[in-house]
């Protein structure tokens, strides 16, 4: 997953297309947990933001691996 | 709040230990990343951490956020000005000044803490693209590097303030609605009962401060960790409510003087006004059922309306007093218990609003603050000329530096644009960066010579960063600590091997502050304002507001209260700060331009109702004032012309049948008359009747 994407003569880290997909899956998820009210079983609220953005990194990361999203190398 | 919930409040000298326990953190992760990665100056990453901390844990995220998009599009327009410029240095400069101007311009109009991606989108650009001109095919590269280095710091700083003991907006925003509500609900319940006393000022000036404070402060809140409830609709409905308290107030105030200047004060007045000023004193926050609140409210409540229905002779001048005294004491009671009610909601969103709240909080339109676009170009010139002029030192003179005192000049200047008198902030961020050299000399040439690799680097500079965050969690030394930060990073310029050139050291150091002194010049030439000058300008675009308010075709009552609320907040600050209140009161009275700006709308709201003979009555009222508010006061005949308007009014809308619209229209025309027909004229009752 650790490819480079050619975006018109830049090239951009596929990481980094992974860590702006799982910035927006978090957001997201957050939305809805708070609109559930689920946040009152949560004691940190960052500290969970933060695990909940790393999960979704991992979670990208593996999907641009296995399903070669938008021509990751 | 939750026990043992991490947001929860603790006593302040831990709050700030933790908060330079956190801040040390992140700038010492941004700068091991930093040198990690290999990138050409990780002292970027450092100030970075420093420039976006603060206590609130929402703040810094905001900052974050706005300080990325700001630098990103600052590097993307170097990189769009530069190349095709850089055989003319002086169309270069001029394009580069003018940019940082625009930018300027555009982050004054807006006074949320949004303004800062402008001001930052101008000054990158001179960051980045003036530091290149020698070596213009590095650009591409030096642009990217400031970007990542940046957010490489913009990240630490954000997850290290929302992982360790973060403080969430909502605690302060908590504590900062419930002491103004009390001491809102304090004074009104002392005043209520005495003549006007010099406290009130006083009390005022901070109400009116307060309400801008909280329309700031909650633009943190979309930034909060994910846990916090977003509710702009409930924290504009209370702002609001908060900006009728005064206006409501004053009002009972002018109507109860009128009727001490005409005989005794009626009890049928007196007895209302103790039991709300009982009550008032009593009012504590709801914590479980809002119902509550309003049942209490009743009695205060029932008192008015039985006096409103025992009026004999509807147009008698004192009975019409005293109308206008109840009415304004009925919508003071309203409003604050519906701001009681919504503080409450705005922090437990399981809290349900009663109906007539519900609509309102759902509908979150934005509401733009006062803005003075002429003021914003001044700035906005002051600033591109300070930069031009900085830029021709440094080419005329051939000055290898001088790229560095053009930068300077455009960072003092935007950041101090805000101010009345910027050069005094820009004077204090020399006084910093002198102060805070020496300290980075001696690390640069006696301490970092001795260390090797990154674990003692993180020792050795520890105590000092540590200090700065110290001093950045306290409020009086906020602005101090920042700039010791960031000179001194600045001065230190870590970099991954280490450079030591005491002729650089002192070239590029001497250019910051050569570059601020352009700034002051400029600022001192340009910008300075008299604070006196600046309130009268402020006023009367609030009355140009009323104007509008009063013959425009659409309006949005709430969002004019908010602004005009803000003015006012405005205007008192300054002539608190000059030491001269009796301006408020000669040629400013922003609390009355409120007041007839709510009156007329209450008239436009009512004018609506009744046949055609009573509604072009209140239109002539609304004409009348609309002039008299776009063309100044103090001509006798326009104030005649509004008195005569006014009465024909009264007359007119005390024939119709006895109602609640009835009563609020003639309270209205009797708060217009007492604020803008002539003092002491009274009406008398017509004899038609």
């Amino acid at each position: 997953m650790i490819g480079e994407l050619n975006i018109g003569g830049v090239f951009v880290p596929g990481l980094l297309v992974a860590a702006l997909i799982a910035f927006c899956l978090t957001s997201v998820v957050g939305l809805s947990l708070r609109r559930l009210h689920l946040y009152r079983f949560v004691w940190h609220a960052g500290l969970f933001d933060v695990a909940l953005y790393i999960v979704m990194l991992f979670v990208a990361a593996l999907a641009s691996a296995n399903w070669n999203i938008a021509g990751v190398k | 709040m939750r026990k043992g919930s991490p947001n929860e409040p603790i006593n302040v000298p831990y709050r700030q230990l933790t908060f330079a326990l956190a801040n040390a953190a992140a700038v010492l992760a941004s700068l091991y990343i930093a040198f990690a990665f290999d990138l050409e100056r990780p002292y970027w990453a450092m100030f970075t951490v420093f420039i976006v901390a603060n206590p609130i844990c929402g703040a810094v995220r905001s900052k974050a956020v706005y300080r990325f998009f700001g630098t990103f599009l600052g590097a993307a327009i170097s990189l769009l000005l530069i190349p095709p410029l850089v055989d003319a240095p002086l169309l270069l400069c001029i394009a580069v000044s003018l940019w940082v101007g625009a930018c300027v311009y555009l982050s004054l109009l807006d006074r949320t803490p949004r303004s800062y991606v402008f001001l930052l989108a101008g000054y990158t650009a001179t960051l980045v693209g003036l530091a290149v001109v020698n070596t213009p095919d590095q650009i591409f590269d030096t642009a990217v590097s400031r970007v990542e280095e940046i957010f490489i710091g913009l990240i630490c700083a954000a997850v290290a303030h929302s992982v360790i003991f973060p403080q969430s907006v909502t605690a302060q925003l908590n504590k900062k609605i419930q002491a103004t509500l009390r001491s809102a609900g304090a004074w009104l319940s002392e005043s209520l009962m005495s003549a006007r006393r010099p406290a009130d000022a006083h009390a005022q000036q901070q109400l009116a401060g307060v309400i801008t404070d909280l329309h700031l402060l909650y633009t943190h809140v979309a930034f909060e960790t994910s846990d916090v409830p977003r509710s702009r609709g409930v924290m504009r409905a209370l702002q609001e409510r908060l900006a009728l308290l005064l206006p409501c107030y004053s009002g009972i105030q002018e109507s109860v003087a009128a009727l001490a200047a005409s005989g005794k004060v009626p009890d049928s007045v007196m007895r209302p006004l103790e039991a709300a000023s009982g009550w008032l004193r009593r009012a504590e926050m709801p914590e479980t059922d809002c119902s509550f609140q309003y049942s209490n409210r009743v009695e205060v409540e029932s008192d008015t309306i039985s006096v409103e229905n025992r009026r004999q002779n509807p147009l008698d001048w004192r009975g019409l007093l005293e109308l206008s005294a109840l009415t304004n004491l009925r919508k003071l009671t309203v409003a604050f218990t519906d701001a009681q009610v919504l503080a409450a909601t705005l922090t437990n969103d399981r809290l349900k609003l009663p109906p007539h709240l519900q609509q309102e909080a759902a509908a979150a339109g934005r509401v733009p603050l006062h803005r003075d676009r002429g003021l914003a170009l001044l700035s906005a010139f002051a600033t591109a000329g300070a930069t031009l002029l900085a830029c021709l030192f440094w080419i005329e003179g051939s000055w290898p530096e001088g790229a560095v005192a053009a930068q300077f000049a455009a960072i003092g200047c935007s950041l101090a644009a805000t101010l009345d008198d910027p050069s005094k902030l820009i004077r204090s961020a020399i006084i910093g960066i002198l102060i805070a050299l020496p300290f980075a000399a001696l690390y640069e040439f006696a301490i970092l010579p001795q260390i090797d690799g990154f674990v003692s680097l993180a020792l050795v500079l520890s105590p000092a960063i540590l200090l700065f965050s110290l001093m950045q969690s306290s409020e009086r030394l906020g602005g101090a600590g920042l700039v010791l930060a960031i000179a001194f990073s600045g001065g230190l310029a870590l970099q991954t091997t280490y450079r030591a050139d005491f002729a650089a050291f002192v070239n590029s150091n001497s250019a910051e502050i050569v570059g601020l002194l352009v700034a002051i010049a400029m600022s001192l030439v340009f910008r300075t304002i008299d604070p006196a000058w600046n309130a009268l300008r402020i006023s009367s675009s609030g009355r140009k507001g009323v104007s509008q308010l009063a013959m425009g075709r659409k309006f949005d009552l709430r969002t004019w209260t908010i602004q005009m609320f803000d003015r006012l907040g405005l205007v008192t600050s300054r002539t608190a700060e000059m030491g001269r209140p009796q301006l408020a009161s000669e040629e400013i009275d922003g609390l009355r331009d409120l007041r007839v700006g709510l009156n007329t709308a209450t008239l436009r709201d009512v004018g609506g109702k009744f046949g055609s003979a009573c509604c072009a009555a209140l239109h002539g009222v609304l004409k009348n004032v609309s002039s008299a508010y776009s063309s100044g006061f103090g001509n006798d005949r326009a104030q005649a012309a509004i008195e005569e308007a006014i009465d024909l009014g009264i007359t007119s809308l005390g024939t119709e049948a006895p109602s609640r619209t009835v009563t609020d229209g003639l309270a209205a025309l009797i708060g217009l008359r007492l604020d803008l027909a002539p003092a002491m004229s009274r009406y008398a009752v017509p004899r038609i009747l």
